[in-house]
């Protein structure tokens, strides 16, 4: 499949994405439809686990393009998200070379040898001693690429301004070798977790996607998805638990990504059916903290018997 | 760019929702794009194009629900009555009483779009407003002729005709009715946001104060935003390091072994610390409002952004801290004004005791990296100022700032001992504003 059928309307790439095993709703594919074809970069954000960045993979693999993904934390800056000189090496060249530049000099009045040296000028600094660093190596690919900005939102302020201009324009400079451009623009995302707001320049540049914990239909067809073999019924029950616990006031709630870890545990214990024992022992994989667990604990008898007793266990048994 | 677009962007910046021209731009291409054609399409993608974070998504839905809404004479119950009813031939009916009569609804929506446009109820800004928007939108849509029909047909007087008009007189309710609510919901829309903004702008220029009980819900919001910018932007920085200059002594130091052919470098770090702020508020009767909202602010601040042990003085000094700790801070901040359970004694202001109260017990509080802030008005009811001691805690913290409520023309003049302190502080400005606050504490943790 070329991209060019994936991105065509709306609906083919709600189709593109359930075909690489991704299910959209309506809004995110109309979003990705417009990043597409405006060439702007996109903005992800949403609670931790619905997947932002599988988004990105997926379309990557739909586009049949390399995923090139840049991961921020605190303290990133320009020498790991750009480029980098191969310090070590070039050092390391002019220590083997120390004979050869002796050659050069030798003999020869200090005017002189710098005159030699200046016919070598910027041998140490060309590409071969270049490290692209994966914002380089984005604008780098002759085909195009996905490139993932990863919780940009951990970065610092520098380098949010830094990256407006890589992504306002796709061009980079590098003083020593010049500007590069971008040889075919790439796709952008850019994910967030919202642990702080980012500034309103980065916003304007991007379109921005929401991305909610899904409702029980989406999230039912998702586990069915993710998870070969789930039986339906089985599907009904822990979707319609997860969904339950979201509207309980606790530390963190479930995502998606922790239904599917349920969901793969239950069906290695070779479970059909929930209960309220099998809940308990297994209630770790979707709650991370102690006093989440104890919550859900105290009211697991009459969370399961709503479930097991209403529609969503009676309609398959 | 067509004006439905500039329209709805206008009313999405009067709720707060931040849009540049750039966004309006790929607004404009979103719908080259994709067309009116889809509700649907048409949402989500402006909704990625203008609406940038999860609160702005809300408000970008409120606004295109209503700003979008087809939903006028769509209430069945009251139309179907009315609908399917003919007139019976010798009478010629005007066309809002056929549409009416017929039930038609898109004929009816179109006429009432078209009616608000001409009347130009996008200007709407006041709510008394609302009626006269409401006569003129229902006078474009062919009100009087509507009542001719009525008057023929009661005149007539048969059976069928009768019935006819108790149908149209029913029908004339309804129509009003929903042009009543087309206008509110225009209104909300319109006008509401753009007042409450104006409101707001006018609290942040005015005299803290001057402030009247009444404002204080609406001031304590703007304060919430104000510091939530600014934990936003402080929080991290105090975790920041930066990689500043080459350290020649580490980096030779690193690489003896390479016989000092420096293979591993090593930079030179700064740390951005926490700040530690001491407060010294003047509570007496004159300055009880500024103290309120300076508190406020700076309480509501992240722990992590700052540290703060807080004084409150008259005629002597004591410490608040306790308070704040114990009842949170708006508990805190509304017993401090009335000054009970305190150690302080409500009488004149006396900033020379104050200063001796400090140097004799919390002297030893001050260190190179505390500011102190001082917020009173530096009259001190002629008494000895005391501005050595002053001096002295400015040599042992980090600096000094005075906030002052007054304008600086008048420090100096009468009682206030303003000319005398001001030589010992690193910084001193008016403020009495809530934008003045704002800046004053921006400045502190820089």
């Amino acid at each position: 499949m070329t991209h060019h059928h994936i991105y065509d309307s709306i609906e083919t790439i709600e189709h593109g994405f359930r075909s690489v095993g991704y299910l959209t709703s309506r809004h995110i594919a109309t979003t990705l439809y417009l990043a597409y074809h405006l060439g702007k970069p996109l903005l992800v954000e949403g609670p931790a686990g619905v997947g932002k960045t599988e988004l990105a993979k997926k379309a990557a693999e739909g586009l049949g393009l390399m995923l090139i993904r840049l991961q921020c934390y605190e303290g990133l800056d320009e020498s790991k998200a750009l480029y980098e000189w191969k310090y070590g090496k070039q050092l390391l060249y002019t220590q083997i070379l120390k004979d050869k530049l002796n050659d050069l000099t030798g003999g020869k009045s200090l005017e002189e040898s710098i005159e030699a040296l200046h016919r070598y000028d910027d041998i140490f600094f060309t590409e071969h001693f270049l490290e692209p660093r994966p914002l380089l190596a984005a604008l780098q690919q002759e085909k195009g690429c996905v490139l993932l900005i990863d919780e940009v939102d951990k970065s610092d302020d520098e380098f949010e301004a830094f990256l407006l201009e890589v992504l306002s324009d796709f061009q980079v400079s590098i003083p020593e070798i010049g500007t590069i451009r971008a040889r075919t623009r790439p796709l952008v995302f850019l994910t967030s977790n919202n642990t702080r707001d980012l500034s309103d320049a980065l916003k304007r540049r991007c379109l921005h996607l929401y991305i909610p914990l899904p409702d029980p239909k989406l999230e039912r067809e998702i586990v069915m998805i993710q998870v070969p073999g789930i039986s339906e019924a089985l599907t009904r029950q822990l979707v319609a638990f997860v969904q339950k616990i979201r509207e309980l006031d606790i530390k963190k709630v479930p995502s998606i990504s922790e239904t599917i870890d349920w969901a793969r545990v239950l069906i290695l214990l070779n479970r059909k059916s929930l209960s309220p024992e099998i809940v308990r022992d297994t209630l770790h994989a979707i709650l991370k903290f102690e006093a989440d667990i104890d919550v859900v604990r105290e009211r697991l008898p009459e969370m399961t018997r709503q479930i097991l007793n209403g529609r969503e266990g009676l309609s398959h048994g | 760019m067509d004006d439905v677009l500039t329209t709805f962007v206008n009313v999405l910046r009067d709720h707060g929702v931040r849009i540049s021209t750039s966004e309006t731009i790929d607004a404009a291409e979103t719908i080259a794009l994709l067309g009116y054609d889809d509700r649907e399409t048409l949402r989500d993608a402006l909704a990625a194009a203008l609406a940038k974070s999860l609160p702005e998504k809300q408000l970008f839905h409120e606004c295109f629900d209503r700003f979008f809404s087809f939903t006028a004479f769509s209430r069945k119950e009251t139309s179907r009555e009315a609908a399917g009813r003919r007139p019976d031939g010798n009478v010629a009916l005007s066309p809002l009483s056929l549409m009416l009569l017929s039930g038609d609804q898109a004929g009816l929506m179109a006429s009432l779009a078209a009616a608000g446009e001409m009347s130009n109820l996008n200007g709407i800004a006041l709510f008394t407003q609302k009626s006269m928007f409401q006569r003129r939108i229902l006078e474009a849509m062919g009100l009087e002729a509507l009542d001719g029909d009525l008057a023929q047909l009661q005149a007539e007087g048969s059976d069928s005709s009768g019935r006819l008009a108790a149908a149209l007189a029913g029908a004339r309710e309804y129509c009003a009715e929903e042009v009543r609510r087309f206008v509110d919901s225009q209104h909300d829309l319109h006008a509401k946001a753009r007042m409450e903004a104006l409101m707001e702008r006018r609290l942040l220029h005015l005299k803290l104060s001057d402030m009247e009980a009444r404002d204080f819900n609406r001031m304590d919001t703007i304060i919430r935003k104000m510091v939530k910018r600014i934990n936003d932007v402080h929080s991290r920085r105090k975790k920041r390091w930066k990689r500043g200059f080459l350290d020649l002594k580490k980096t030779l130091r690193k690489n003896i072994t390479f016989d000092e052919v420096p293979f591993h470098l090593r930079w030179k770090r700064r740390k951005i610390e926490r700040p530690d702020v001491i407060v010294l508020c003047d509570i007496s009767r004159s300055m009880q409002k500024v103290v309120r909202f300076f508190l406020l602010f700076l309480y509501s601040l992240n722990r992590t952004v700052v540290r703060i042990r807080s004084f409150a003085f008259c005629s002597n000094l004591a410490e608040v801290s306790p308070l704040f700790d114990r009842y949170g801070v708006e508990e805190a901040v509304a017993r401090l004004q009335t000054g009970h359970d305190l150690d302080i004694w409500m009488g004149r202001t006396d900033y020379g005791q104050v200063f001796r109260d400090f140097a004799a017990n919390y002297l030893h509080l001050l260190s190179d990296r505390t500011t102190v802030i001082i917020l009173g008005d530096g009259r001190n009811n002629f008494g000895g100022p005391e501005a050595g001691i002053l001096k002295t805690m400015g040599e042992r913290s980090k600096r000094i700032v005075w906030l002052n409520p007054e304008l600086p023309t008048f420090w100096g003049t009468g009682d206030s001992a303003m000319k005398q302190y001001l030589p010992f502080c690193s910084l001193a400005r008016e403020c009495n504003t809530l934008f003045q606050l704002e800046r004053a504490i921006d400045s502190l943790l820089k």
